[in-house]
């Protein structure tokens, strides 16, 4: 037994420190493989493999329409194809980037010139509706599109992005979240100061910025407010804490519902779309092909690792939370660590909410419903426990995905929304039970 | 020890999840063969609704699947449960499932405008029913809705048939935050001023006008403040059945309901029973199937090549008690 002890104790760290890390691949592989599909391809090579797969099976002497939809990659496509087919000396009897009645109208022109159509060279997309069987002579049976190939479409790039862009909101909310959890606290007034923070920074940019012609820097002065009013929220429920012992359930509870009051008055229960367009590419854009707010996401996360684990500041965090009095006594200021911790989970609320509502181009009091509850689910499914002192940043960051990617995946197979429900609470309960049976396993 | 049960907890989770997909994936497939079975499958429509706990999006969600399928596409339908992001997060989900239409019921009539501009940035045709979105950033081909300012209209001619001959004195219990409810108090002013105004007519007179929010608890509290003031008020108008049913309790309580007659709209299961059992005199009803068949049409001429029109309104009709007597769907439930 003393032999195998060491052993063990590896396997537990080890188990701790990428259990969840493990979860999240597992699931990946495993809904890769539930999610398998045929994928069409796309662009100029799509087109130019279908022109030659029209020439390769009619010959060159044949009269071919091109129709595509308006996306840049189906304009890629058709580029592609008339290009190839140009080469080899095919007629175009036209080409469509457009709508089915454009295409429509495309193939009624052509035949009133009297031009004849052997072919049509469509997309995945495209070779699907219905517009060809119109025709007398042309038919679905004409069209030539490129051959699928099998693909997960959970593993595809786009979606992958589209999983990190949805779960980054919570994430961030999720730092501050983990710290107040870290203390033995919690904050429900998250998802409020979201509506909030939404509310606030449109309305300064509406009333003091300029409207729709805000400068930049308006337009950032506008944010600020909207994460400052936040941070001030939370400063109030530090406070309420601190000062007056009230439970931090209570405290952030009242917190929430004045807020949403607050944000619904501010904004009179409408949503406020006098905004710039520089607002919308905070959350909306991206840079070097990855989207903003996962950028922002993953920075925040690397300062929250380092603060937590490598500061002072961090180590008080945890002290609080493992035993307040202990920390006391052995000299750690207990109210100002609680005081900064409340206060920067209201901050990074706000900086989410900027970010969701400028990803929606509107400051809308109705946002943020029930955030508090995801964010808390991330927190716990990322290891951290409710009763204070334990807990890691990484790990809240892989909670917050593996709730995002089981949520896509479920959307991705169609699962009824009800049924998500029930998954979802399923494995808030799991991830809890894992916590409660290590601390049983570990005091036992 | 510890280490194994973790393993254990863990292994747990990841069954239960798989077998949640399990079962979905037997789930899916299957529809999928009924719609082939029909047709050679033409794509997927998706459809995220405003939310599916109301009936009347259930009606339009299956009315949509039904007449879709009769023309080989199939609907994945999913709840928006009126949270914006959640709704934009869903047409993301759309956009990369490659979905050949979207249908929406907006969750916020601006706040979705990014998320429909990204379906059209992807070729994707966004179609609207019921709640109309107002911005200018995204595009819908088309929207179908019921016409309320019609509804509203009809529920005038109703009340100056009730109150024509005797006059008396009308409260409206509105929703004036929501555009199709402002459009039914419209409707409904336009027929009784126009009663009011012939020579020697009895007056309707409107004595109250008050915010019951579409809901029934709202609708109770402001019918109840109403009898206080207007101890002598003959009828109620109330903008949907919600608020027409909490009106109905507060007459009930205050011994009022044979003297004060109500008026609702909608026609949703819950308010067709009441007219049924004469709590409520009418409603000028609303055709949810009707919005979901017409939307799926809409879709199957656009792949056609046709242009489907800006906005499509489904007039409303009254339906008294007479018609319920008639209609097959409550004769099931009493059935049952």
């Amino acid at each position: 037994m003393d032999a195998t002890a060491p052993k063990t104790q590896l396997g537990k760290n080890l188990f701790n420190d990428y259990g969840m890390v493990f979860v999240l691949l597992l699931l990946v592989v495993v809904l890769s493989a539930l999610t398998l599909k045929e994928q069409s391809p796309e662009g100029e090579e799509a087109g130019r493999i279908v022109a030659e797969r029209i020439i390769a099976e009619q010959g060159a002497n044949v009269s071919v329409m091109v129709v595509a939809e308006s996306t840049p990659v189906d304009e890629a496509f058709v580029r592609g194809a008339v290009a190839a087919l140009e080469t080899a000396g095919a007629t175009i009897a036209g080409s469509v980037n457009g709508k089915p009645t454009d295409a429509r109208v495309a193939i009624e022109k052509a035949l009133a010139e009297g031009k004849t159509i052997d072919a049509v060279a469509a997309t995945g997309d495209t070779v699907e509706w219905t517009i060809y069987d119109r025709f007398d002579g042309i038919g679905s049976d004409k069209c030539v599109s490129p051959v699928p190939y099998t693909w997960p479409t959970f593993a595809k790039l786009d979606n992958l992005l589209s999983v990190a862009n949805q779960t980054a909101i919570y994430a961030i909310i999720a730092i501050g979240m983990t710290m107040v959890i870290i203390t033995a606290g919690i904050d429900l007034s998250v998802g409020s100061l979201v509506a909030l923070a939404s509310v606030t920074a449109a309305i300064a940019i509406r009333d003091f910025g300029g409207g729709e012609n805000a400068s930049m820097a308006m337009m950032l002065a506008g944010c600020t407010a909207g994460i400052i009013v936040c941070g001030l929220a939370g400063l109030f429920n530090g406070a309420m804490i601190t000062r007056f012992g009230i439970p931090p359930f209570i405290a952030t509870l009242a917190m929430m519902m004045m807020a949403k009051g607050l944000s619904l008055r501010l904004a009179v229960g409408e949503s406020i779309s006098e905004v710039p367009d520089s607002f919308k590419w905070i959350g909306g854009g991206t840079t070097l092909g990855l989207p903003n707010p996962v950028i922002l996401m993953i920075v925040l996360y690397a300062v929250a690792h380092f603060v937590m684990s490598s500061t002072i500041f961090g180590r008080y965090v945890y002290a609080v939370g493992g035993n307040a009095e202990a920390a006391r006594l052995s000299g750690v200021a207990v109210k100002p660590v609680t005081l900064t911790v409340y206060t920067l989970c209201g901050a990074l609320a706000g900086l989410g909410g900027i970010v969701q509502s400028s990803k929606l181009g509107t400051g809308d009091p109705k946002l943020g419903l029930m955030y508090e509850l995801d964010v808390i689910a991330a927190v716990v499914v990322g290891g951290t426990s409710l009763m204070g002192g334990e807990g890691r940043i990484f790990g809240t960051l892989i909670g917050a995905f593996i709730i995002a990617v089981i949520k896509n995946g479920m959307n991705l197979m169609d699962v009824g929304s009800y049924d998500q429900q029930i998954v979802l609470g399923a494995v808030v309960l799991v991830a809890v039970l894992v916590d409660t049976i290590k601390r049983k396993g570990g005091r036992g | 020890m510890t280490f194994s049960r973790s393993c254990f907890c863990v292994c747990s989770l990841l069954v239960l999840f798989t077998a949640g997909c399990a079962e979905s994936k037997n789930g899916s497939p299957e529809t999928g063969n009924d719609a082939k079975a029909a047709t050679a499958s033409k794509g997927t429509i998706g459809f995220s609704a405003l939310t599916l706990t109301n009936p009347f999006f259930k009606t339009i969600a299956e009315s949509l699947t039904e007449e879709a399928a009769k023309h080989g596409y199939e609907v994945v339908v999913v709840s928006g449960d009126q949270d914006v992001k959640k709704q934009s997060d869903q047409i993301d989900d759309f956009i990369i499932k490659g979905v050949k239409a979207i249908v929406l019921n907006p969750c916020d009539s601006r706040s979705i405008g990014q998320a429909i501009k990204k379906a059209n940035d992807a070729g994707i045709p966004v179609f609207t029913n019921d709640i109309k979105y107002d911005g200018d950033e995204g595009v819908v081909e088309c929207h179908i809705a019921t016409d309320n300012l019609q509804g509203g209209r009809l529920a005038g001619e109703a009340m100056v048939k009730l109150l024509g001959a005797s006059g008396g004195k009308v409260l409206i219990v509105d929703y004036p935050d929501v555009e199709s409810c402002q459009l039914r108090t419209k409707g409904f002013h336009e027929i009784v001023d126009a009663h009011n105004a012939k020579d020697g007519a009895a007056q309707i007179e409107v004595v109250a006008t008050l915010n019951g929010k579409g809901a029934r608890d709202a609708g109770y509290a402001v019918t109840k403040d109403a009898i206080v003031g207007n101890g002598d008020l003959s009828a109620v108008f109330a903008i949907n059945d919600p608020s027409a049913l909490g009106a109905r309790t507060a007459l009930e309580e205050a011994g009022k309901q044979d003297q004060v007659t109500i008026i609702g709209f909608d026609g949703a299961p819950a308010g067709k029973k009441a007219i049924l059992e004469g709590k409520i005199l009418c409603d000028p009803i609303q055709f949810p199937d009707q919005m979901g068949a017409k939307t799926a049409q809409m879709i199957v001429n656009y792949f056609n090549g046709e242009e489907p029109p800006k906005e499509i309104l489904i007039p409303s009709a009254l339906y008294y008690k007479a018609d319920a007597e008639q209609d097959p769907e409550l004769q099931e439930k009493s059935a049952e």
